[in-house]
């Protein structure tokens, strides 16, 4: 390798050029900025910057007049840096499954998405209720009960005491009626979770499937309706058998609100 | 390796001995420094990705935020590092040419538009501190401070961090440019051994290449 | 500072003595040592820390710690072990050492700003350390090496400290990384081209690539934390607006590339050992060569993997799990290069080879259960439970230390003039391969069981796994002792070595052991390459001098 070879130098007339051409446009940047053109604001002042940037990088940090090598090492680090952000916003904006229209309040949508009820007298079990109660059981209940009812699921490995196991009829604390059922799912009961959130007919529904495991309970009494508050005379069970429950997406999405109104 | 022995003759010099010439080594500090600058792309890029996400899922907040910054406050900072640009790419080609005065003289001359960049910055700063104007667990701004969200305070913590560690860098820049400003009054460089005041120049430049994106980001579009 | 030729006849631990030639040198090999030591000593360190941890788990319920200092111990335990063992071990020291060699250099490009990077890595470390004797009387850090927000910025004001100690141990990496690119790109000798740099290197270099795009971002993710919890900027922290989940992101766009940081120079030694005790040319050269740039580019586009229970988008989840399966790819191509260069080959059973086996075992099951992990339907099920713990430390371990430990008995007679005894070397081998898979492997069942990790007890019923686990850890540990006994014991005592006593082809091997210096006594011009062997190479002559 030589010693003797001339590097670049570059005149100062050109440095004084670019430097002027860097000042005008920043003023050009300045100036664009009065303008609103939207989503383009970003754009333009993107393109300014980045024109700004390449007159510095060739010029003043001499790439035009050096090895390619160097120009490459440089432009890699962006590359890798669009990566980061490219992948992240795979994350950060498309988050929630709840899309508003503009202006539209979140409550709104919140009470509009309860489902309406669909079966009548829910506590009398028929075909579709068993049916539906078997796809309720399948998403909620299975990984613990175990999808024969036998108390076995996947999960159920940590749990102690084990969960219950259905085809046995004896000894259920808090009773085999459907209505004692329906009550377990609301309240939770040890280590089960309470599984309020599921609609009164999917609770019911479930209830149903379940007794399919075991042999027929017995029919609930009017004092088994009152316990857990619902009116046997009515169509869907009465005003407590109103949806009190938002899709979990939803209250998710209050919940945040919420914490970002507290200032 | 010992540099302090310098050639008058730009061709040869000393070069540390595991290197095959001064070109060699010249090179090899050259592909150094721009690995060096790739990690500062990284480094700061990612607070601008984080802005950029910020920005892009609290659009009007930030808008609105970027009002109280000072745009007059902000080009002027512009103005300084681009003239010290200059001013720096002088200092490397008359160190070039061999030009010990003006050598000196221009590095002065980045530096001292270095300080009047930190004396603006300082200036903002404390304006934002007396209205309240913090980083967003800190933030006290009322009346026409008054934030109106999180995301109005978060622009703050955003300007100030990406603002302070900015500026951070150019007071290293300072200390660097005075170290060179010594050693070129002592006649160290020639066409054949400029490397540390290239070296130098690479990070300035750098220093404004961030300015150049920060500016408008923050005080431009918001 | 001047150096200059060593004089004729010394080499490079004899030519300048004493405790300050050392703190002031700019040899890399020298430089090389200083790190091999400190990572050592940080590895017992955090050994320590995983002993306590399994006593703990002899049993369900306190055992010798209570939950707070259980949370203490796992944090530094991964520190320590991250960002002060595994992640500087390879590069910084074997490769500070055998790097410049292999090129035919002199030395690094920039040796000044290798021994400055080697203050850096202490300075991180006494940051981080010190911070276990708890900072103005708050307790040490407690929320794992991951430092997830919002814990992270609630908690005690000591996680400053270990934050500070990772950013400063951070550029000693950032800055050996930009070292090796440059001097592998400017300082090789005449003749050595592209296609004739051995593998080592090929790795040494993606490796770079990677520790000055990747850490970087660590580098800024730290310092917002701290910023967070100084002057509460917010921008991780739900409280103020902002994201917990963004600093994830942050994170692990560092820390999953970190962990090809540890893997691919382990690939490297992998890769050099295996034709010298095979005694065969290196099967698909430039397929591990490239599957090397390869694995680093993959790398940095999986990293929410690590989130896909994060509360992170569905889209965000699909795609990363999408892409995680790509890095299977090259390393796939890189073990069946392996398993292709040792058939029909002359297999001898010296130490370096043993652990080359040990590394076939523990990583394949790593690397497969990885698989296991990065699918997202799995993933559900297994993330933060002990099927997880036992995956990483298979991986890490499996790759960083068996090649470690393989490389040191490897580079052994070179580095020192000695011979260790191959006796002594198998038995530690198979210790720490036996205590290892013990551990560990009891680990995936428990997780699979449902076990969660970072958890201070356990149900009952995972008392019988945890207690072969933790056995096996003991046995583990006195492995590693011995290892380190009779490697101090050849050091002393050991018999000299020749030049050259596995017969290797490297051009590391074809100076003096150990070498003068400036490494060659003249530059040398690289004629073959480096692998190879055929039927009529010589087989290694006398190990002895």
């Amino acid at each position: 390798m030589s010693d003797h070879k001339q590097h670049h130098i570059l005149s100062t007339r050109l440095a004084l050029t670019i430097g002027a051409v860097l000042l005008s446009l920043t003023g050009f940047t300045v100036y664009i900025a009065h303008f609103d053109f939207g989503r383009w604001n970003l754009i333009v002042a993107l393109l300014v910057a980045v024109t700004k940037a390449m007159l510095v990088c060739l010029f003043f940090m001499n790439l035009l007049y050096d090895k390619k090598e160097n120009s490459l090492i440089f432009a890699t680090s962006f590359f890798f840096l669009a990566i980061f952000f490219t992948l992240l916003a795979t994350d950060v904006f498309f988050r929630g499954p709840v899309k508003l229209a503009k202006g539209q309040a979140l409550y709104l949508v919140a009470t509009g998405a309860q489902a309406k009820p669909k079966f009548k007298r829910p506590w009398v079990a028929t075909p579709e209720l068993v049916a539906r109660g078997k796809k309720v059981f399948t998403q909620n209940c299975a990984s613990c009960h175990g999808d024969q009812g036998l108390g076995n699921g996947p999960a159920s490995a940590s749990i102690n005491p084990k969960p219950r196991n259905f085809t046995q009829n004896d000894d259920w604390k808090k009773g085999r009626k459907v209505t004692d059922i329906f009550r377990t799912l609301t309240n939770g009961l040890n280590q089960m979770p309470s599984f309020a959130s599921l609609s009164p007919e999917d609770k019911w529904a479930a209830a149903h499937y379940v007794q399919t495991f075991g042999a027929k309970a017995a029919e609930p009494a009017p004092a088994d309706f009152a316990l857990i508050k619902i009116d046997p005379n009515s169509e869907f069970g009465g005003a407590a058998a109103t949806v009190k429950s938002i899709p979990i997406d939803v209250a998710i999405e209050l919940v945040v609100r919420d914490a970002q109104r507290k200032n | 390796m010992s540099q302090t022995v310098v050639s008058t003759d730009p061709g040869v010099r000393h070069h540390a001995h595991h290197f095959d010439s001064a070109e060699h080594e010249f090179d090899s500090a050259k592909q150094g420094m721009w690995l060096f600058l790739v990690t500062e792309v990284l480094m700061i890029g990612a607070i601008f990705v984080a802005f950029m996400t910020f920005r892009g899922l609290y659009l009007e907040d930030f808008q609105a935020a970027h009002k109280l910054l000072s745009v007059p406050l902000g080009a002027t900072n512009t103005v300084i590092l681009i003239t010290s640009s200059v001013t720096m790419v002088l200092g490397v080609t008359s160190a070039q040419r061999k030009q010990k005065g003006l050598t000196v003289l221009m590095l002065f001359l980045t530096f001292l538009l270095a300080c009047g960049f930190l004396i603006v910055k300082y200036i903002e700063y404390t304006g934002k501190f007396h209205h309240g104007i913090m980083p967003a667990g800190l933030y006290t701004g009322v009346n026409e401070f008054a934030a109106s969200s999180d995301a109005f305070k978060l622009f703050f913590s955003f300007y100030f961090v990406m603002t302070g560690i900015h500026a951070a860098h150019v007071v290293i820049g300072m200390g660097l440019i005075l170290w060179i400003m010594r050693r070129a009054a002592r006649g160290e460089f020639t066409g054949g051994y400029y490397t540390p005041v290239e070296l130098v120049g690479f990070y300035w430049h750098f220093v404004d290449l961030v300015w150049i994106f920060l500016f408008p980001m923050l005080y431009l579009i918001g | 500072m001047t150096t200059h030729a060593s004089p004729a006849g010394t080499n490079y631990l004899n030519w300048e003595k004493g405790i300050w030639s050392w703190m002031k040198t700019l040899d890399h090999k020298r430089i090389g040592l200083m790190y091999l030591a400190s990572v050592l000593f940080f590895f017992f360190v955090g050994g320590m820390f995983a002993m306590i941890i399994r006593w703990e788990h002899l049993s369900g319920g306190p055992t010798v710690i209570n939950q707070a200092t259980y949370n203490q111990m796992f944090t530094y335990h991964g520190v320590i072990m991250v960002f002060l063992v595994v992640i500087p071990a390879i590069p910084a020291a074997l490769g500070n050492f055998i790097l410049p060699m292999m090129l035919g250099a002199k030395d690094v490009a920039f040796p000044r700003l290798n021994l400055f990077s080697y203050y850096l890595y202490v300075a991180g470390a006494i940051f981080a350390s010190s911070s276990l004797f708890g900072w103005f009387g708050n307790p040490p850090a407690d929320t794992g090496w991951t430092f997830y927000t919002p814990y992270s910025i609630r908690t005690s004001p000591t996680v400053i400290l270990v934050l500070t100690g990772a950013f400063i141990a951070g550029f000693s990496s950032i800055l050996t990384g930009l070292n090796f690119i440059v001097t592998i790109h400017k300082l090789r000798a005449p003749g050595l081209t592209w296609g004739k740099l051995p593998l080592f290197l090929w790795a040494l270099y993606a490796t770079s690539v990677v520790q000055v795009l990747a850490t970087p971002v660590l580098a800024i993710t730290l310092l917002l934390l701290i910023l967070e919890k100084v002057i509460k900027i917010g921008i991780f922290d739900a409280a103020l607006g902002g994201d917990p989940v963004l600093f994830q992101h942050f994170f692990w766009f560092y820390s999953h590339p970190a962990v090809y940081i540890m893997a691919l120079p382990a690939f490297g030694i992998i890769s050099e050992m295996i034709p010298v005790f095979t005694r065969k040319p290196i099967f698909g050269y430039k397929a591990i060569a490239y599957s090397s740039f390869g694995i680093a580019l993959i790398a940095f586009l999986v990293w929410g993997h690590h989130m896909f229970v994060s509360g992170q988008s569905e889209f965000a989840n699909f795609t990363f799990s999408l892409l995680t399966m790509l890095v299977a790819v090259p390393t796939g191509v890189k073990v069946f290069s392996w398993v292709g260069t040792m058939y029909k080959g002359s297999i001898s059973y010296e130490a370096p080879m043993l652990y080359v086996f040990g590394f076939l075992e523990l990583f394949m099951i790593g690397g497969l259960t990885g698989v296991f992990l990065g699918t997202l339907a799995i993933d559900v099920h297994l993330t933060q439970t002990y099927f997880v713990v036992a995956h990483f430390h298979y991986v890490m371990v499996g790759s960083t230390l068996m090649a470690l430990i393989g490389g040191m008995h490897f580079w052994f007679p070179k580095m020192f003039g000695k011979l260790y005894n191959e006796r002594a070397a198998a038995v530690g081998f198979w210790m720490v391969l036996a205590g290892f898979n013990l551990t560990f492997f009891p680990q995936f069942i428990l997780g699979s069981q449902g076990m969660p990790r970072r958890y201070w007890s356990y149900l009952p019923e995972f008392t019988f796994l945890n207690q072969v686990s933790s056995w096996g850890s003991f046995l583990l540990g006195l492995g590693f002792l011995w290892i380190a006994i009779y490697l101090a014991y050849a050091l002393l005592k050991g018999e000299r070595a020749s030049d050259n006593p596995w017969g290797s082809l490297g051009l590391e091997w074809q100076t003096s052991t150990p070498p003068p210096l400036e490494n060659f006594a003249t530059t040398p011009t690289v004629k073959e390459w480096s692998y190879d062997y055929r039927p009529g190479t010589p087989l290694p002559g006398s190990k002895t001098a």
